[in-house]
């Protein structure tokens, strides 16, 4: 009786191709159409219908899609059961029938399903690897891990299981032998940089360094570096990414990889990170675009230097438009940032056959900014000269203001359009004092506004003693600079002066939060929460009050 | 600097006006003017309704008698007017507002006169937390309100409820543990995450330690216990997936529930004829799910959120009002600056009518639903509270989900829920009057 049930499968076998033939092709497109349309009834009938018809792959793939979609998986068991003796070593049908009894639950038929394919082709790794995946797409990493154990017994190998030994270690949260295993993969197939960021990117930060010694130990592939660069990227240390990649021998290949970290870095805002990237990609391969994009990632990053290079290299190799539009203006704000006031006039006085008048005093700003950097006002407000009102409202406040014509300053500073830190530092000390005139706070701020910092402390400092009215306000300006510049000594001790000779200032609150802050930072936690408690108690009305008793929690563990 | 004597005002702003000008005055140089009492509101005029809370637990961790106002300004509480206490509410950011003589007067008289109550809280209530020694804050959302709250507490799990006496608490927290030992059936999905097979290895550990067969004994040991603890006198809050599997666990002593993934043996097919429901709190009648691959304990929850094809949308849940003179202690459990919350979903989300008891009060309910949300009742000398759903700021709650960050939510009304069960075993006993 079985031998005869089995002559019938084989003839049936030989008789119905597993593809669609000419007559099926039209129900196969009518299949698809009703599936895609989701009119899933119809596709149910229609796929059954190509099924008789020959399709028989294409015929049970779509039925069990159609049937996911009505979490009606459980009526392909049947199906299953009636089709697989007949085409026992489809392996795409018995990855189905896997699948199909995983998603409902039957794991010992599932596993049963798997024996009987195993045993029917002995040297075969395609059944280890496609129960092993449907085990780990379920979450069952542990019995997937069996699974490959058995491959390797049997197989003496699980080098064709790679993949899925990555993540099923990945699943169990073994991670560096996950990375082990991807590195593995990526030594020959490098293209799965993607699916090993995908898997490890999880990864606990305590788990990290493992995973970069495993992808970056030598001889790595390129798969295995850039895969360690991008997950650098994703872990928030562009740094570290960029370390990896920069190793490498430029190449065509490594080049194609910096160019694809450089993208993404940009996209990231690590701006430091991309300006290497793309001055690495522009050295190896010169290109104007890469030199431009390189120069304006620079720039943001605040080194006007590699900014101004990258804008010079980048000139040549782009056509001449480009250079009045887009190199120009960068070159000119570095040049500016520089303080390299001169050699700037003379770059806008060469490009102006190019520019026209017009261009030239929409760069005005830029080229008053870069006499105030070299410290010459006067030359400052010549540059401004003739230049668009506009613009040159909110710049004729800020000359005021370092000329220490506070008069003008008052009014002209309201114009700002965008107004930053230091307008805003600017306008609450004009608002605060009645004088017109005071040097001394003009020089504090034309120190600021030349980037020197240290002198601009201490003048801010120096200031409070003529101007009484806005000690406070100047002393808290200076011990910002001194924050902002990690100079903790000078900096608690200007907070202090604040909240202990000024307490009745609306700056005080703020000095009591830096104190607290700056006590904290050294392990001082009473005495941060006395600073805290201080705030909240003296001063009940100040904004600052939801952040000092969220910092109050957080000493106290309840956040 | 004059401080403003409270009167009873109509308006929210005019409160809030009030509370601003108490903190002013505060901050001035020379000491504030005493008044005789700190009213501290609950209504919308309060500024953080959950420190509020810990302030007043906090009076009473001190030996400072305090009042609860039941009805009164959303259930406010008023406490004397002591440095100290006005010190620890500005710093948490409590608003309150200082009462004279003759105001208090007035409230007293409006008190009287309408459905309120106020009830000396005594003593601040010895509380024990069940929860895993190995658990994050934001895993529960009673820890979570109790730290926010800085309310203190102590943590207790398996070994402490087997073998310490639990009479040494007066309140006794559950949240989400199964006590019918499937691991709330987590095995369908999780069983080979790390996290899983850790806690599956600690409880079987913890079980041969008390020489109990398997997780399911242990923990229906445990359940006991508990029962137990209510029967003597304890007071037992619990929320999520405890409420329905402490009912299953005490019910079932002498049957079989537990599926063969977490005993090795099938449950006992007559287990639904078997239950004991004269020994569970609440429920009667329920029906076990039997299906190992079907993640539900039985037909308790009326929202089912882990079962697909079963589960039922969240709507909002309404408080019931309660005669405050008459039924202080439910009355207590629903003050609250809203009656209609939203809901959220728990791994037991709510609690089907027709399986509770007939002695149950229900605290809170969704119109027009099979099911209720809050329940409460007496069991032997001591009382218990079933709030269903895990975190009512985090309606979904999936597993992974970035935990609560209360200082977001310091207004939360249905975090107020947890904590007038924190509070309420600190009220000075009265007899029932219904």
């Amino acid at each position: 009786m079985i031998r005869r049930r089995l002559l019938l499968a084989v003839a049936l076998a030989a008789a119905v191709p597993l593809t669609a033939q000419e007559p099926a092709g039209p129900l196969v497109s009518k299949a698809l159409e009703a599936e895609t349309a989701g009119r899933n009834r119809d596709a149910i009938a229609a796929w059954r219908a190509a099924l008789a018809a020959g399709a028989v792959v294409p015929g049970v793939l779509g039925l069990e899609r159609v049937f996911s979609i009505l979490a009606q998986e459980d009526s392909m068991i049947a199906l299953f059961d009636s089709i697989i003796p007949r085409h026992p070593k489809e392996w795409q049908l018995r990855s189905a029938q896997l699948r199909t009894l995983a998603t409902v639950g039957l794991d010992t038929r599932a596993a049963r399903a798997f024996t009987e394919w195993r045993d029917l082709t002995p040297a075969d790794v395609t059944p280890y690897r496609e129960y092993a995946r449907v085990l780990l797409f379920n979450g069952r990493a542990a019995q997937a891990d069996t699974v490959i154990r058995m491959a390797a017994d049997a197989l003496g190998t699980t080098r064709a299981l790679v993949l899925e030994v990555a993540q099923m270690r990945a699943a169990l949260g073994l991670w560096k032998e996950s990375a082990e295993a991807w590195r593995d993969m990526m030594a020959g197939e490098p293209y799965y940089e993607q699916a090993t960021v995908f898997s490890l990117g999880p990864a606990p930060a305590a788990a990290r360094d493992g995973i970069r010694e495993a992808l970056s130990r030598e001889p790595a592939s390129f798969g295995a570096l850039q895969s360690l660069s991008l997950l650098e990227l994703g872990w928030n240390a562009p740094r570290n990414g960029w370390t990896v990649l920069s190793k490498m021998s430029p190449s065509d290949t490594v080049v194609a990889i910096w160019k694809q970290f450089a993208d993404e870095a940009e996209r990231q805002r690590a701006w430091t990170t991309a300006r290497d990237a793309f001055t690495a990609i522009h050295a190896a391969r010169p290109d104007g675009e890469i030199a431009l994009r390189g120069a304006q990632a620079a720039l943001k990053a605040g080194d006007a230097p590699a900014a101004l290079l990258l804008a010079r290299s980048a000139s040549p190799l782009l056509p001449e438009p480009r250079r009045v539009l887009d190199v120009l203006p960068i070159e000119l704000e570095a040049l500016a940032r520089l303080g390299r006031a001169t050699e700037a006039e003379a770059v806008l006085a060469s490009a102006k056959p190019a520019i026209g008048e017009d261009g030239v005093r929409a760069q005005a700003r830029t080229i008053a900014w870069a006499w105030i950097r070299a410290g010459d006002v006067g030359k400052a407000r010549a540059a401004l000269a003739g230049a668009p009102l506009a613009a040159e409202d909110a710049v004729a406040g800020w000359l005021a203001l370092f000329d220490g014509d506070l008069a003008t300053a008052r009014t002209a500073l309201r114009n700002t359009e965008v107004p930053g830190q230091d307008v805003i530092s600017a306008l609450s000390l004009l608002g605060r004092t009645r004088l017109t005139r005071s040097e001394p706070i003009g020089q504090a701020f034309l120190a600021l506004a030349r980037g020197d910092s240290t002198n601009a402390s201490k003048r801010f400092e120096a200031a409070a003693v003529d101007v009484s009215e806005g000690a406070s306000l100047l002393l808290t300006i200076a011990a910002r600079i001194e924050t902002a510049r990690r100079s903790e000594e000078r900096a608690l001790m200007l907070w202090r002066r604040v909240a202990e000779e000024h307490k009745a200032s609306s700056e005080a609150p703020e000095a009591q939060l830096e104190w607290a802050r700056a006590l904290r930072r050294r392990g001082d936690v009473k005495g941060a929460r006395e600073h805290l408690e201080t705030l909240i108690i003296d001063y009940p009305g100040s904004a600052l009050l939801p952040q000092a008793r969220r910092e109050l929690d957080a000493l106290r563990g309840a956040v | 600097m004059r401080l403003i004597c409270w009167m009873r005002r109509p308006q929210i702003t005019g409160r809030i006006l009030a509370a601003g000008l108490v903190f002013a005055a505060l901050a001035g140089t020379g000491a504030p003017a005493r008044a005789q009492h700190l009213l501290v509101p609950m209504d919308d005029a309060q500024s953080n309704h959950l420190k509020a809370y810990g302030v007043t637990f906090g009076a009473l961790t001190d030996g400072i008698r305090s009042e609860w106002l039941l009805n009164y300004r959303g259930g406010a509480f008023l406490l004397p007017d002591m440095p100290s206490l006005r010190r620890a509410a500005a710093l948490a950011g409590v608003a309150f507002e200082p009462v004279d003589g003759a105001a208090l007067a007035t409230i007293r008289k409006e008190i009287t006169d309408g459905n309120m109550d106020a009830v000396a809280l005594e003593k601040a209530p010895r509380i024990a937390v069940y929860t895993p020694p190995d658990a994050p804050p934001w895993d529960d959302a009673v820890t979570l309100a109790l730290n926010y709250a800085g309310i203190e507490y102590k943590k207790i799990w398996d070994d402490d409820v087997l073998d310490t006496d639990l009479s040494q608490f007066d309140w006794i927290h559950l949240h989400h543990e199964d006590f019918t030992g499937q691991q709330n059936k987590l095995f369908l999905g999780f069983r080979d995450a790390p996290w899983f097979i850790q806690a599956r290895d600690r409880d079987i550990a913890t079980a041969r330690k008390h020489d109990l067969s398997d997780i399911p004994s242990l923990k229906k040991a445990v359940a006991d216990r508990l029962r137990s603890f209510v029967e003597r006198g304890g007071f037992l809050f619990a929320m999520c997936g405890a409420t329905e599997t402490l009912e299953l666990a005490v019910g079932a002593r002498s049957v079989d529930i537990a599926g063969p993934f977490s005993d090795g043996t099938p449950m006992d097919p007559d287990a639904d004829n078997k239950m004991d429901w004269t020994r569970t709190f609440a429920m009667q009648g329920a029906h076990l799910e039997f299906a190992a691959g079907v993640n539900s304990m039985s037909d308790i929850d009326g929202h089912q959120v882990n079962v697909p094809s079963r589960r039922q949308p969240l709507g909002t849940f309404s408080l019931f009002g309660f005669s405050a003179k008459f039924d202080p202690v439910a009355t207590m459990l629903v003050q609250d600056h809203r009656n209609v919350i939203g809901d959220y979903y728990g791994v037991t989300t709510s609690f089907m009518r027709k399986v509770l008891k007939p002695g149950v009060t229900v605290l809170a309910h969704e119109e027009g639903a099979p099911w209720v949300k809050y329940v409460h009742g007496t069991y032997g000398q001591g009382s218990w509270t079933y709030l269903g759903g895990h975190d009512p700021e985090d309606p979904q709650h999936n597993i992974g989900a970035p935990p609560t960050d209360l200082a977001l939510h310091p207004n939360s009304p249905g975090y107020r829920l947890i904590l007038n069960n924190v509070l309420f075993p600190a009220a000075k006993k009265k007899p029932l009057k219904t």
